[in-house]
């Protein structure tokens, strides 16, 4: 009892810390860095993209148009009268004003990032379990170091490094008084050959989550990634946003379609596995980040609406000493955005032939489901309520997910996440506060 | 005439950097226009802009870019066509908290500027 009341206590101080700060905000991580720009040009509460965010990431990590820093009166005068007139402004500001993003020429002809893009995520955890695995219901740990890394080589290439150099593993009371290191690894590493041939299709190459879904796994303000991004079927550890080794192409067209497919290898099998997705914008800024047209004396519904619908579909094979299971995806996403309100919808439908891979195969249909409402609150704080439907062959659980997220500063975020989980062995409530922030 | 320099001397000291009709104070985060040379209209645009602009991003980027003609994050031209979008694109924001009228008065108060910068 008294242990529930300190929690209840420590839950209270935080949320009441979230309430009584306020500061204005500024950023550094990596491309905020290279780019001299704040956090909320690409996120509403990071990691949560925005709409130039995703702009910004279908284009390789270059900002639309970007001409060379150094010259950028070259550019301007290229742009015509108008653009000669800025050209001309510019000779004249340099008189007095230090130019921004002045870089060296050498730097510049290497195709070097004049700093290094790198940048560190944190994640600590408070969580409140009713049923945990191992009886330690309240459990304050540090949960990962992420370092990222990313940019772009001019405007020919872009590059992407997510690694895990901690993450929380098992605990061993004899070695130490923390939790041992889970594993180091490469989440994503990529190189994206952008504008192949002078054509609008990026050839991406490496270790990255393949184009399927709207959203990447950690494209959320939550603690939990949205279940149809992240269920699994029987002992199969396929995930539709699980990192595979692979080569993509994708690219925007019209300005408004982007479309993505890709092949995957999987080590140890000649089979491989392959993926398209195809995605529409309706409304809002256009998959490059231009600006729609607006009347600036009438209003609209339209002017603050946007939609955008995204389908896919993956097909592939895994395999447990030389047992194989064959499977597919099929999945719909809808993302619509209206002033301050962001709905989410996505559902997958799935098949696996033998996920257990057992010697007598048995096959396993799964659908899951989710939908997601949320609400910016001034700049710092997003409420959200989240619906899961998971049938994922073995029974169907329900999650009813209450969020609210707050930063303080944007390079850090204080997330507050309650799940009512309906499963079919059980009905459990897990309560987390997060704690994650950049630099 | 050494007094004649010493008073030049003097008076380049209370300079402010100027280009052509824009007339700009203070220097890094507290770059700002001084508007003490603009029609009372854009006057009363300036001060939307000194609240509503700053409550995302310094003035020096807005001076930057008129001054330079160049958007000083993306490198593109800040001309009549980009003023407009970038108001656009502000409006847009969630939490901006702009209206379309409040826009537009710095829409066209931007435009104001990049006659005066040309000039």
């Amino acid at each position: 009892m008294r242990r529930c009341c300190c929690f209840l206590s420590f839950l209270f101080l935080a949320v009441l810390f979230t309430v009584i700060q306020t500061n204005r905000a500024d950023a550094i991580p990596a491309f905020s860095r290279l780019y001299k720009t704040e956090c909320s040009t690409c996120h509403t509460i990071y990691p949560e993209l925005n709409e130039y965010g995703e702009a910004f990431l279908k284009n390789a990590y270059v900002y639309t148009g970007k001409p060379r820093a150094g010259s950028e009166a070259e550019a301007a005068a290229a742009e015509g009268t108008g653009g000669a007139e800025s050209a001309a402004r510019k000779e004249k500001g340099s008189q007095s004003l230090e130019p921004r993003g002045k870089v060296n020429e050498g730097i510049w002809l290497a195709g070097i990032p004049e700093i290094i893009p790198i940048s560190f995520t944190a994640s600590l955890n408070l969580a409140y379990d009713e049923h945990p695995a191992n009886g330690d219901k309240v459990d304050l740990s540090t949960r990962a170091l992420l370092l990222n890394a990313g940019g772009a080589f001019r405007d020919k290439a872009g590059f992407f490094l997510s690694y895990v150099p901690y993450s929380e593993g098992s605990f061993d009371p004899s070695t130490s008084n923390t939790p041992l290191n889970n594993a180091t690894n490469i989440q994503e590493l990529f190189f994206v050959w952008r504008h192949l041939l002078d054509t609008p299709v990026n050839l991406k190459v490496g270790r990255f989550e393949p184009k399927l879904s709207l959203w990447k796994s950690k494209n959320n303000i939550t603690v939990s990634a949205l279940a149809p991004l992240v269920y699994r079927v029987g002992n199969s550890l396929y995930t539709v946003t699980a990192p595979e080794d692979g080569l993509e192409a994708n690219a925007v067209i019209g300005n408004r379609l982007f479309v993505a497919g890709g092949v995957v290898n999987r080590k140890g099998q000649n089979t491989k596995e392959g993926y398209g997705h195809v995605s529409c914008k309706f409304g809002g800024a256009d998959l490059l980040g231009h600006e729609p047209s607006m009347d600036l004396d009438n209003e609209s519904i339209w002017d603050y609406l946007s939609a955008t619908i995204g389908a896919y579909s993956y097909y592939g094979r895994n395999a447990v000493n030389d047992v194989g299971n064959y499977y597919y995806r099929t999945g719909v996403d809808l993302d619509v955005l209206y002033k301050r309100l962001r709905v989410r919808v996505g559902g997958v439908e799935g098949w696996d032939g033998n996920p257990t891979f057992a010697a007598t195969k048995a096959a396993l249909r799964s659908f899951v489901l989710a939908s997601e409402a949320e609400y910016l609150v001034g700049s710092q704080v997003i409420g959200a309520f989240r619906y899961e439907y998971q049938d994922d062959g073995a029974g169907i659980t329900r999650r009813y997910i209450p969020t609210v997220a707050y930063a303080p500063l944007q390079n850090t975020k204080l997330t507050l996440e309650y799940k009512y989980e309906a499963a079919p062995a059980q009905i459990d409530r897990i309560a987390v506060l997060g704690l994650m922030f950049s630099f | 005439m050494k007094r004649v320099v010493i008073l030049f001397g003097i008076l380049l000291m209370f300079t402010t950097p100027c280009i052509a009709g824009v007339r700009v104070i203070g220097s890094g985060d507290s770059m700002r226009f001084d508007p003490s040379g603009f029609p009372q209209n854009m006057k009363a645009a300036y001060e939307i802009m000194k609240v509503r602009c700053v409550k995302c991003h310094t003035l020096e980027r807005t001076v930057i870019a008129v001054t330079t003609g160049v958007a000083p994050i993306t490198g593109q031209p800040f001309d009549r066509h980009a003023t407009k979008a970038y108001g656009i694109k502000m409006l847009r924001k969630p939490d901006s908290n702009m209206t379309k009228q409040e826009v537009k008065t710095v829409v066209e108060l931007l435009n104001y500027l990049l006659d005066e910068a040309a000039k």
